[in-house]
């Protein structure tokens, strides 16, 4: 598939291979501009019958449906639904915050694993793959193209993303909105470390072009349990000044604070249709988006 | 607070440990690269009054368990409430003993203890748990302290009993002190057990001043640690007999007494019978006592024909508070000749003496034995009661057949010689004569006491009335008794004996009108005679205390009735009759025990102003000690700092729990 011989250290071939068993689909129909493996809302060329028609002068006759002819002596048409290719678009936020990891593994590179294997099973299926980089604006984005080539692309861009600088998604979400032109699937990975009301704001822009928002939510095992034994100088990962706190003092105080904040999170990507993932840095990706896949695969079918 | 293990309180600076550990915690910080600063943010902006005051909190909790333990280590003593003092165990304990009758209250309740039993008590558990390096005792202030083998003896010890005297307090700590300072004992603690009456601390007595400056100056630390039982008994009633005398009326012999009864208190009226013993024969008589004194005056007990004439007996009442004070022995005789001696150079005043000193107030003879100046040694001296001395002041050998004479218990009056000389007698001294232009009279003059004291009946002297028109300067170690214009002393008592007195002008018609207007000269002569006479019979009076004990000391007393003593160097402090030789003396406690009056606590704190000085208060009775060691407080002091510790860091913990529950892992949340 790769024409280079390097190996893309985001990229293991045997969860990718799992994970290829469970297509990746969409929630909403898909307007593509070929035939693909998702629903369109227009009618097609698909073995799945849709309704009948009356017919009207122009329509190809090999389309009449002779039998309900002979049962009715009207002429009907049967039309089919149409199945066609999705465009998804990968927003990674590559902001400083996206720097952090109290573990092995650093949540920009957790999410260029989750935004290349989610890349690569679309482009496997046939579905078009963007990608933008999200920090103090669009940084870098590549535009959605089926080709295999188009994907080594996005792997480079993947490769290439360094987080710095602060987050601006919410301003960008609204740009996406309406820059993607026709609907999409839109893979939000990012900390999501904004205000959660301009968040809600973008997301129900995106909602409102019908695009399918999902959005990966890392945070890393630390940030959740905030535990410190001393005290401790805090240096803002966005360039902010520093903080600095005791422990002791602000633990119990950080967590009212984390929970408000999910609280938040919570109610808004209800309101917002989001297909939302919270994901712990620690946890392997491949389940996380085994999760997300199956998830998708029970609705299968919604036109 | 006072601690058994004091070394242990170097460690207190422990105290500050958590503090310290949270700055060494402060300084000693890390820097971490942090992506949810908006958290932070927001948690900094949470921290408020309480979560502050929380955090300080458990640290005060922390450094109070730590103190607690450090204390709790050090064992703690209580000493009563809010007697605090510094410093731990004394090397040296001396306990100054109040053992005057006053201090008996109490033990007549059913049951009860008197105030010297729960002192002496209270003190023995107290002493004990401090473990003094040595206990010593003053119970008397001629003896000074005695060594006790064990403080828990000190309720046992004979020494430490009641007695009839009134205390020395002052004597007593004087003693102490020279103890202190001769032995060069280390840390003392000098506790006093007494009820503060005035009679016995004597507040106004000069040698306070002295007795302070000097403890002040010692250099090792003495402290004092007062346990006042001042609390008045209730209901006490005392009585006492005065005025004894013999009368003969032809073959009949009758005892003519006065008793009172007194209290302290006024209060319902009470009927008094009076068990009045002599020689194994007791009467009773009712007394009626409505306010707070009932005198029975001039009492006759008529005496069978078979009694002899010289004799003793006793008046006692019922029970009551203080059972000292409820019986009085006395003694009666046929009255003494009244003898004085008269050595004058001025044959005007030897005239005027000799006439006044010769006239008795009642039918009795009276004899006067006018010496000349050279001959005192063939003096009839054991047959006077008085020596009235106009002439320069004895020296030499004459001095000492005059003191011999003060020693007996004779009276002196001094009048001024025609040329005064340098000689100095019992501390006083003739200065220059003084012609007055006018004649003067007394300004001032001692009603109260003393031989111009008033009347039985309150009747004033006529000492201003005197003119006087030639004085003479009287100096030295003298009290006045009357004072002229200008503050000059016309009559002086000496300080150093109270049987001395110096009368600063002569009854010649150029000195003074005292011939003339001679009722005051009468007065003071007869006064005289009357005194030495009191101790010259057969029958003597005496009030229990270092007086009736230095009595004793040269002469074997048998004692005839009255409590067991257990001591001979006690005889004179007990209430009792005693014989000595053919004499008879009545020993009983002095009049002014029976007065309550108490030296109020800022008084006492004035006495002791600039040394260590803590008072407990105590109650007859009392069946707590006064010390004792609190280590478990402060143990459950600690106990409940941590346990408070432990709380105020509780919800924390719950917190966390809480976002477990909230916000379950990944898996679970899908």
């Amino acid at each position: 598939m790769f024409t280079d011989r390097q190996p893309r250290s985001f990229l293991d071939p045997v969860a990718l291979a799992r994970l290829a068993a469970v297509p990746l689909v969409a929630r909403r129909p898909m307007v593509g501009s070929v035939s693909g493996r998702h629903a369109s809302p227009h009618r097609g060329s698909s073995v799945e019958f849709a309704e009948y028609r009356k017919y009207v002068p122009g329509d190809d006759l090999r389309r009449l449906d002779w039998r309900a002819f002979g049962r009715s002596d009207r002429h009907y048409v049967k039309e089919y639904e149409a199945d066609t290719n999705l465009r998804l678009c990968l927003v990674l936020d590559t902001s400083g915050s996206m720097n952090f990891g109290s573990g092995e593994v650093s949540k920009i590179e957790y999410a260029r694993r989750i935004s290349a294997a989610l890349g690569y099973l679309a482009s496997q299926q046939g579905d078009a793959v963007g990608i933008t980089c999200v920090a103090d604006g669009i940084v870098r984005t590549l535009p959605p193209r089926r080709s295999p080539a188009h994907l080594r692309l996005v792997f480079d861009v993947l490769e290439e993303a360094r987080p710095s600088g602060p987050t601006r998604l919410p301003e960008v979400l609204h740009e996406l909105a309406e820059t993607i032109r026709q609907r999409a699937v839109v893979a939000i990975v990012s900390d999501l470390f904004c205000d959660p009301a301009a968040l809600a704001a973008g997301f129900s822009h995106l909602r409102f072009r019908r695009h399918d928002v999902a959005a990966f939510h890392l945070l890393d095992p630390q940030e959740m349990a905030f535990q410190f034994q001393r005290p401790t100088r805090f240096l803002d990962l966005e360039g902010g000044g520093a903080i600095f706190a005791d422990p002791v003092d602000i633990t119990d105080r950080y967590h009212r604070a984390l929970q408000a904040y999910l609280d938040q999170l919570r109610a808004i990507v209800l309101e917002s249709a989001v297909d939302y993932h919270r994901v712990l840095t620690d946890e392997p990706y491949e389940q996380v988006l085994a999760r997300f896949l199956v998830g998708r695969a029970a609705g299968r079918g919604l036109r | 607070m006072t601690f058994l293990q004091p070394w242990v309180l170097v460690t207190l600076p422990l105290v500050a440990l958590p503090l310290i550990i949270h700055l060494i915690n402060q300084r000693r910080f890390q820097t971490v690269p942090w992506a949810a600063m908006q958290f932070l943010l927001a948690a900094k902006a949470l921290a408020r009054g309480y979560s502050r005051l929380r955090h300080w909190l458990i640290m005060l909790l922390r450094m109070l368990a730590v103190a607690a333990v450090i204390l709790a280590v050090g064992r703690p003593l209580s000493r009563g409430w809010l007697a605090l003092a510094g410093g731990g165990r004394p090397d040296s304990a001396i306990v100054v003993l109040d053992r005057s009758p006053s201090m008996q209250a109490g033990a007549a309740a059913a049951g009860g203890e008197s105030k010297l039993d729960t002192g002496r008590r209270q003190l023995a558990e107290s002493l004990a748990t401090l473990r003094a390096g040595r206990v010593l005792v003053v119970g008397d202030a001629a003896r000074g302290p005695e060594e006790v083998p064990a403080a828990e003896a000190l309720p046992e010890l004979p020494t430490c009993g009641p007695t009839a005297a009134a205390a020395d307090v002052p004597g007593m700590l004087q003693a102490a002190y020279d103890f202190i300072r001769e032995n060069a004992a280390g840390t003392t603690e000098v506790w006093i057990c007494s009820d503060q009456r005035a009679n016995d601390w004597r507040p106004d007595d000069g040698g306070w001043g002295g007795i302070r400056d000097a403890f002040a100056k010692l250099p090792q630390p003495v402290r004092f640690q007062l346990v006042s039982y001042a609390e008045p008994p209730r209901g006490n009633v005392a009585v006492r007999v005065g005025g004894v005398r013999l009368e003969t009326l032809g073959r009949d012999r009758r005892l003519v007494v006065t008793i009172s009864v007194s209290r302290q208190e006024d209060g319902q009226r009470l009927s008094l019978p009076l068990k009045v013993e002599i020689g194994g024969v007791t009467s009773t008589i009712d007394v009626e006592l409505a306010g707070r004194e009932a005198v029975l005056k001039n009492h006759v007990i008529p005496l069978t024909r078979s009694a002899q004439s010289k004799g003793f007996g006793r008046v006692s009442i019922p029970a009551d508070a203080n059972p000292a004070d409820n019986e009085f022995y006395f003694v009666y005789d046929d009255p003494a000749a009244r003898r004085a001696l008269v050595v004058a150079e001025d044959p005007a005043a030897t005239r005027v003496l000799e006439l006044i000193a010769g006239i008795a107030p009642d039918k009795g003879a009276a004899g006067v034995d006018v010496i000349p100046p050279g001959g005192l040694a063939s003096a009839p001296w054991d047959a006077a009661a008085a020596l009235l001395w106009q002439a320069p002041l004895p020296e030499g050998r004459d001095a000492q057949l005059v003191q011999a004479f003060i020693d007996r218990g004779g009276q002196v009056v001094f009048f001024p010689p025609d040329r005064p000389t340098a000689a100095v007698f019992a501390g006083g001294s003739w200065g220059e004569w003084t012609v007055h232009a006018k004649a003067v009279a007394p300004e001032t003059w001692r009603t109260d006491q003393d031989l111009l004291a008033n009347t039985l009946s309150g009747g004033a002297l006529p000492v201003g009335d005197l003119e006087i028109r030639r004085s003479c300067g009287l100096a030295g170690d003298i009290v006045p008794l009357a004072s002229l214009p200008g503050g000059g002393p016309l009559m002086a008592r000496s300080s150093r004996a109270d049987s001395v007195t110096f009368c600063a002008t002569t009854p010649a018609a150029r000195d003074s009108s005292l011939a003339a207007e001679g009722v005051v000269l009468y007065a003071v002569v007869q006064r005289a005679i009357d005194r030495g006479l009191a101790v010259l019979a057969g029958a003597r009076q005496v009030d229990a205390g270092p007086a009736a004990v230095a009595l004793a000391a040269g002469a074997g007393w048998t004692r005839l009735a009255g409590s067991a003593v257990a001591a001979s160097t006690e005889v004179g402090l007990h209430a009792g009759v005693f014989s000595v030789g053919e004499r008879l003396l009545a020993v009983n406690r002095p009049a002014a025990e029976d007065t309550a009056a108490v030296v109020g606590d800022e008084r006492i704190d004035g006495l002791f102003r600039g040394l260590g000085f803590a008072r407990i208060t105590g109650r007859a009775g009392d069946a707590d000690s006064m010390v004792q060691e609190i280590w478990r407080a402060f143990l459950i002091a600690m106990l409940l700092a941590l346990i408070g510790e432990g709380l105020l860091s509780l919800p924390r913990r719950l917190a966390r729990e809480r976002m477990a529950r909230d916000f379950p892992p990944v898996e679970a949340a899908a």
